[in-house]
């Protein structure tokens, strides 16, 4: 076995690859375990053994057995209750949190609107910890919190967690995960991801783009986030910046955008140019909410709003279609204020990618939308939190629940 | 671009109408792998009275897709679904059922096949509940008595698996829906019988944006599960967020069927409009 990997490393690996097979597919039986991993029966009996000895996953009868003779096998089940991650959300307009179960459950959830302007980092981590103590204290006193994630609309950089640039929510170089750890004092560090990037992982693995191993998620808020699946991973780049896709130049010399350029896709297409095209007063109403009733004018029949959506409908086209140019993908997935925006729109971005991509780039590619809705990037957070324990499951558990050292809920 | 000039549709060799060079394909001719339709009627003539509204009339679905059929009003396009559901005889045409030719006298010969159609004024119990609708007049029974948790465990699955949310419970009586959440139960209903093919007649018509938008995503859906989805409408921002496809129907003449990426709005707008289609990139 030199230069292999030791008994040790393929036992972690296996225990880590069947505890994220139950996360992310649900209940399944030893049986179809054993086949769907390609290890025998008695493999997966000492894996389903060390898993249930550490509290991660159950053993019972089916819940739902139809009324088919014979005795049903027993179904291994995620313990969603007794373990659980945190999951926080930073949108320009709302801040959400959530406690989800291993399993993908969300088991309590907390969000508040967020007024517009200027970015106050103590604020916003002190709406994220206030929301925190209260799910933590909900949760029961034997469950364990594995890991802590959050989505920002910004660049992060991979090695430190480190968001680097966010412009439509106005913040350069803000350390939100040691900050954010330490206020919520639960003894774990806090993985911190770009909202679109978590988005496309979600979608990728819970959502509408499940077994599709190349997959590029377009995310809506105010401005327009990617997030790029390719081979089955995650695009990161260098440091953790790749998938900006909404300051790819579409228009050049077009309208400003925030990062300083100009017919950035997120200039031609985000938000303020919608409701703008809509002829909207500049100081109306902004958000996810304005966006949707444009879409709903348009389909009304509204002029303005329907010439608004061809405009910048037009502009996604020329995105989505230097994007399938590159990648190749199977799936565009558009998600928050873009999935209505695409709907409203589909006609536009589909004639661009008619007649902007090459025949056999396009042939394949399948445009969708969301399957997660509003909350795809804190299901992507939430991800990002089990990521240790999907990792190493057994050690991560010995390394929480050691007597004493369980981390409480730091007092109000 | 190879934009020859008009697009008249040619027969190819299996007697399908297919669209010729003057709708851009992007790059010379491709080669597709000769795929058996699911469903492929050909051939259809259809006269009320002394009016013939149907024309040969052609159309191909295929499992995994949504097939747009457009046209004007009065194109024939709901004739046209009528004769391949069994509710109007057709004069003429034949019919292919994954290949092979098959009979559709009636419309217990379509639901023999998993032919479902949900026509615009598709009739749903008011009094009923959800459940209780979506297995209307095919009641599971255990032993004597219906299943009722059964039926809705059953009933809640398909609705979830399209991801309707906003149903509610399936106890509540349909009489209580909006017009989107019908829709929604219509379609869901048709996943539960194990239909191969579901013919959406205007599903979106008449319908508030959220609802209309829920309807199309599950459309979507269900083609998704290797359905074969048509779906008639009028808007194009429907046609092409969800179809595959597009038949163009012009005065009761299949004028097009192409692939919804080989199009541009214009060019089926043109089809619609005039049954062909003119270089115009
Ligand atoms: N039962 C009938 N008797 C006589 N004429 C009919 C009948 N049904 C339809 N027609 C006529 O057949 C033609 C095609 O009608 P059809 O309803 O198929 O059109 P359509 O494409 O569905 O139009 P729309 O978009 O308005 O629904 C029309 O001219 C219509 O008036
Ligand atoms: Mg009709
Ligand atoms: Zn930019």
């Amino acid at each position: 076995m030199k230069g292999g990997p030791s008994q040790e490393e393929i036992r972690r690996h296996n225990l880590g690859t069947l505890l994220r097979h139950i996360h992310l597919r649900g209940p399944a039986s030893r049986a179809v375990l054993a086949e769907g991993m390609g290890l025998n029966r008695s493999t997966i009996l000492a894996l389903v053994a060390d898993l249930t000895a550490a509290g991660l996953v159950r053993e019972e009868l089916p819940r739902d057995t139809g009324r088919r003779a014979g005795r049903p096998s027993l179904v291994v089940r995620p313990e969603s209750t007794q373990v659980y991650a945190l999951a926080f959300d930073v949108g320009v307009d709302r801040l959400a949190a959530a406690r989800v179960g291993l399993g993908g459950v969300v088991l309590d959830r907390r969000e508040a609107a967020r007024p517009r302007g200027a970015f106050d980092p103590d604020e916003v981590v002190g709406a994220l910890v206030g929301f925190a103590r209260r799910l933590v204290r909900k949760a029961g006193r034997d469950s364990v919190c594995v890991g802590v994630g959050a989505a920002f609309p910004g660049t992060v950089r991979q090695s430190d967690g480190m968001v680097r640039f966010g412009p439509n929510i106005g913040v350069r170089d803000l350390e939100l995960a040691p900050v954010l750890a330490r206020r919520l004092g639960l003894g774990l560090p806090v993985a911190v991801g770009n909202d679109a990037n978590l988005g496309a992982l979600a979608e990728h693995e819970r959502g509408v783009g499940v077994g599709c191993a190349n997959l590029i998620y377009l995310h809506g808020d105010v401005g327009i986030g990617g997030g790029l699946i390719v081979g089955g991973r995650l695009l990161g780049g260098a440091e953790g910046y790749a998938g900006e896709i909404g300051h790819m130049v579409v228009n050049p010399g077009g309208r400003r955008c925030d990062c300083g350029s100009r017919g950035c896709l997120d200039a031609e297409v985000g938000e303020p140019t919608l409701l703008e095209y809509a002829g909207l007063p500049a100081d109306a109403q902004a958000g996810r909410d304005a966006v949707r009733a444009v879409v709903d004018a348009a389909d009304l029949g509204d002029a303005a709003a329907r010439g608004a959506l061809h405009r910048v409908g037009d502009w996604l086209g020329h995105g989505v279609a230097n994007l399938v140019n590159i990648f190749n993908p199977e799936m565009i997935v558009f998600g928050g204020t873009l999935r209505d925006i695409y709907l409203g729109s589909a006609a536009q971005v589909r004639s661009r990618l008619a007649v902007q991509t090459l025949a056999a780039s396009r042939e394949r590619v399948k445009l969708r939308t969301a399957d997660l809705g509003d909350d795809a990037t804190l299901f992507g957070a939430a991800e990002l939190a089990f990521a240790e324990v999907l990792a190493d499951p057994l050690e991560v558990l010995t390394r929480l629940r050691v007597p004493g050292e369980a981390p409480l809920p730091a007092p109000t | 671009m190879n934009l020859t000039g008009r697009a008249r549709p040619v027969a190819d060799p299996a007697g399908r109408l297919v669209a010729r060079s003057g709708l851009p394909t992007g790059a010379s001719p491709r080669w597709e792998p000769p795929v058996t339709p699911l469903l492929d009627v050909r051939g259809v003539d259809k006269s009320f009275g002394p009016v013939q509204v149907l024309h040969e009339a052609a159309l191909s679905v295929h499992p995994g897709e949504v097939t747009a059929l457009v046209g004007d009003n009065g194109a024939g396009k709901s004739t046209l679904i009528k004769c391949l559901g069994g509710i109007l005889p057709m004069d003429a045409g034949d019919v292919l059922f994954e290949g092979r030719p098959v009979r559709v006298s009636g419309p217990r010969d379509a639901a023999e096949l998993g032919i479902e159609i949900v026509h615009q004024d598709f009739a749903l119990c008011d009094n009923l509940s959800v459940a209780e609708n979506m297995f209307l007049g095919r009641e599971r029974r255990r032993g004597l008595v219906l299943d009722e948790a059964d039926m809705e465990r059953r009933a809640a699955q398909a609705l979830a698996a399209l991801s309707i949310r906003t149903v509610g419970s399936v106890r509540r009586p349909v009489g209580s829906l909006a017009g989107g959440q019908r829709q929604s139960v219509a379609i869901a209903r048709a996943m539960l019988w194990g239909s191969r093919v579901v013919v959406l007649d205007e599903p979106t018509a008449s319908l508030g944006l959220a609802h209309a938008q829920q309807v199309l995503e599950a459309a979507r859906k269900l083609a998704d599960r290797g359905l074969a989805v048509v779906l008639i409408s009028h808007n194009m921002n429907d046609v092409f967020s969800v179809a595959d496809r597009i038949t163009a129907l012009f005065l009761g003449r299949t004028v097009a069927q192409v692939r919804a990426s080989e199009v541009t709005h214009t060019q089926v707008v043109e089809l619609i409009t005039s049954g062909r289609v003119t270089p115009t990139l």
